[in-house]
């Protein structure tokens, strides 16, 4: 399979048997020096097996690995691999041999069409306009962008998008927050109403309402009106929250006096 | 004067395929209710707005057969009444609850207002299937929708077996067919992966083009004289639009693009996280696990945790702003491009549709006055749909564009590195064994071909790119592993019983109620007669 223009991953399975067999036609001296191998070969433009491959290279595989990435560092070229066993004087046996894979151009392309003609520097042109590297940019800067490989293909994709979220490495921290229930009950058929806003009453005639709390003094009237509308009943209680500036003891005091002033002259 | 370029705006649609009728609440149901409750419906109530004001205005959009099912499936569509009804009872009690606290009571207001909109509208305006109303805006000429891959596989690493691309994209073109009545002009590779010839593929389907990546078109052979501004002919006469970087890194970039705007809304900052558990919990997860709500107070700030409440004015103004940046940005693109070519440029941007709404809370907004100031501010570009093009071009330069995607680094990385490469060899083992049986039998019938059928299905479940990808990215991850462990069983155990001539009729019955999607699925679609 191919990963990239530079990278192979190849994955393997090979049957008790069929490494039996191989590990059969091996001489009684093969076996001190054995080695488990990839044998990549380049085969661009062959019809390999028959023809014969451009070259090839041997990975060196460690003894229990079923799967490898493979370093070929050529884009727009095709390969077949295969895993074998090679011993001290160099003979190879296969076990068996993959699929055939091209890695894809990274670059551009040397053709040109006689018919859609386009310059070097046409071509850079639009190349940086969509790069994102804006209008203007010169071609040779361009083009050395891109082989230095800091064009990034993906940039700006789905895959890298989320919402920035602030890592959370911080000094030890506390933060409090206060929160009211009012509840109550009544008639369930009763209108009532807590700070003038219509709440309904539960059919068993109860009611709750909560509510952040924060600094300073809440009056919350609490009124019920009979179902007929002929009487009212209020309780009215009042609510005070005042918080004393933050305490901090211990290692970062020093830094902690500061925030203490800055909740102070809140 | 007449136009100087256009600009085709590209919405994907995606989420797999999550359905849980075993569990009473499921987390990863919810993707698919946040969804419709932040981008679609939304995105919905925009473009019908744009339409009745006859502002003139095209949008592409691809649909995924996953998302398509959900849409259509009765059950998920009573759950998401179930959510959204929890979500006004939550928001009520946020009127309340931030009754003494003004630029908070104001939002929960908003959010309630948002909540019963949604409802109202999913109930009794769409009648609960989302297909409806985007085919209604295609059949009124402002949308034009096209397919996507059956389960999202991504297909450069599918290659291998041609006969899984192969059928990945042929189920993609019928459950669009099902769903909107129509062929399908375009197909959006999933990720923007494309491999040589697998736009013969297309073309067997019967679409006429494709969206790749920037490199993908550049990078082709011979050099594309326009790069990526008019589309390129593959030998195979499909059409590859190459997406525009410029216009995607205003939007995309976490960081210097709009969305990271400090006035717009901040997304980890939810009363599902920030307030008192015992509050929430009725809320959120069925365990009690802190989830997102959606009700969220803070705006980004700036590089702060010291975040301030989120001023909906304020954002809207800023809205109005980066709509009008896009489209001046645009305009100065085409000027400067128009004086480089010979023939009006077209300028693709594709987005992921969730970017609008879900991860960017004001996106859908910002789209709307995008396609207000296109047509009323300016006449140097119009909005078109890249088949538009195709047919005001109909000559284009011949191009073989190189294997390429949307992926961090471009090619395939993110689906075949250290995290998911494990994956393949049982995907690959999994097609081996369909396209064995799909030959062994050839006109199966009754228990048989329901189980052959069923066996695709969990074949192309297991193929979702969406795993790979979830482990690549390290969220959610253990619902990735049991789902890709729930196919590879269910595959492996339907499998046997097939040869063996054993299947339990009511476990396959279950599994077919469970993963239901693609009633029309043929397992013959990996036995091709014709060589594929």
């Amino acid at each position: 399979m191919v990963k990239d223009p530079w990278w192979l991953y190849a994955y393997w399975e090979i049957q008790p048997a069929v490494e039996r067999e191989v590990r059969n036609q091996l001489a009684p001296g093969e076996f001190s020096g054995l080695q488990s191998v990839l044998r990549v070969y380049d085969v661009t433009g062959r019809e390999f097996p028959r023809q014969a491959a451009n070259a090839w290279f041997d990975t060196p595989l460690s003894g229990l690995a079923n799967n490898w990435y493979i370093h070929v560092n050529a884009p727009n070229h095709s390969f077949v691999a295969e895993i074998g066993l090679l011993t001290k004087a160099s003979r190879f046996l296969a076990l068996a041999r993959s699929n055939q894979v091209t890695t894809p151009r990274f670059g551009p392309s040397e053709e040109i069409d006689e018919e859609w003609m386009t310059t070097e520097e046409d071509y850079w042109k639009l190349f940086g306009v969509t790069a994102g590297v804006g209008m203007g940019s010169s071609p040779s800067g361009l083009k050395e962008l891109m082989e230095r490989k800091l064009f990034s293909p993906g940039a700006f994709s789905p895959g890298l998008f989320s919402p920035v979220k602030r890592p959370q490495a911080q000094p030890f921290w506390l933060a409090v927050d206060t929160e009211l229930i009012v509840y109550g009950a009544t008639d369930p058929k009763a209108a009532v109403t807590v700070q003038g806003q219509a709440i309904k009453p539960k059919a068993d005639g109860t009611f709750s309402v909560r509510m952040a709390l924060p600094e300073g003094t809440q009056t919350i009237p609490v009124e019920a009106t009979s179902p007929d509308g002929q009487e009212t009943r209020t309780i009215s209680p009042a609510v005070t929250r005042q918080t004393e500036p933050q305490k901090a003891e211990g290692r970062k005091q020093q830094a902690a006096g500061s925030r203490q002033k800055a909740e102070t002259s809140q | 004067m007449k136009e100087q370029g256009y600009l085709a705006l590209v919405l994907h649609s995606h989420l797999p395929f999550v359905r849980h009728p075993e569990a009473e609440h499921f987390l990863e149901e919810r993707w698919f209710f946040e969804a419709l409750t932040e981008t679609y419906l939304p995105l919905l109530e925009r473009l019908q707005r744009l339409a009745n004001d006859k502002v003139p205005f095209r949008l592409t959009m691809s649909f995924t057969p996953t998302l398509l099912a959900m849409f259509s499936d009765l059950f998920l569509q009573s759950r998401y009444v179930r959510h959204i009804e929890s979500l006004i009872e939550l928001a009520e009690k946020e009127i309340w609850r931030t009754r003494w606290q003004p630029p908070f009571h104001r939002l929960a207001l908003l959010y309630h207002h948002r909540f019963t909109t949604a409802r109202q509208l999913f109930v009794d305006v769409y009648r609960r299937n989302l297909t409806q109303p985007f085919r209604e805006l295609a059949d009124r000429g402002v949308l034009e929708p096209i397919a996507s891959c059956a389960t999202h596989g991504f297909l450069p690493l599918m290659d291998y077996q041609r006969v899984a691309v192969r059928a990945q994209v042929l189920l993609g073109v019928q459950a669009f067919e099902q769903a909107f009545g129509r062929r399908p002009v375009g197909l959006w590779l999933p990720e923007c992966g494309y491999h040589p010839e697998h736009d013969r593929i297309l073309k067997e389907a019967g679409v006429r083009y494709f969206l790749a990546d920037a490199h993908g078109i550049l990078f082709g052979s011979p050099r594309p004289k326009y790069g990526v501004y008019a589309p390129v002919f593959c030998k195979s006469g499909i059409a590859a639009f190459g997406r525009d970087l410029e216009s995607s890194k205003s939007v995309w970039s976490a960081i210097e693009g709009y969305p990271g705007d400090f006035d717009y809304r901040e997304f980890y900052r939810d009363i599902g996280f920030d307030l008192d558990h015992d509050y929430v919990r009725p809320y959120i997860n069925g365990d009690g696990t802190r989830v997102n709500t959606g009700i969220k107070y803070y705006r980004i700030t700036g590089k702060t945790d010291d975040k301030q409440p989120y001023d909906p004015d304020r954002a809207l103004e800023k809205a109005s702003v980066h709509a009008a940046n896009f489209m001046f940005n645009r305009e100065k693109q085409f000027e400067y491009l128009r004086s480089c070519m010979d023939r009006a440029p077209l300028v693709v941007s594709p987005y992921d549709t969730e970017l609008l709404g879900h991860w960017w809370f004001e996106g859908p907004d910002w789209l709307e006055l995008l396609i207000r100031k296109v047509h009323f501010d300016q006449k140097t570009f119009r909005l078109i749909s890249p088949m538009d093009y195709l047919q005001l071009h109909t000559r284009n330069q011949v191009v073989q564009p190189c294997m390429s995607s949307w992926g961090y680094q471009g090619y395939n990385e993110v689906w075949l590195n250290g995290s998911n490469d494990w994956l393949y060899r049982h995907l690959h083992k999994m097609v081996e064994r369909m396209v064995e049986l799909a030959k062994q039998h050839p006109h199966a019938a009754g228990l048989r071909r329901r189980a052959l059928n069923q066996l695709a299905r969990e074949l192309v479940l297991a193929q979702a790119s969406d795993w790979a990808f979830i482990l690549k990215t390290q969220t959610h991850t253990a619902y990735a592993y049991r789902r890709i462990r729930d196919h590879l069983h269910r595959f492996s155990h339907l499998s046997d019983a097939i040869t063996r001539n054993a299947v339990d009729e009511a476990w396959l019955a279950e599994l077919e109620a469970t993963d239901n999607l693609f009633p029309f699925l043929d397992y013959r679609l990996y036995a091709p007669t014709n060589g594929a």
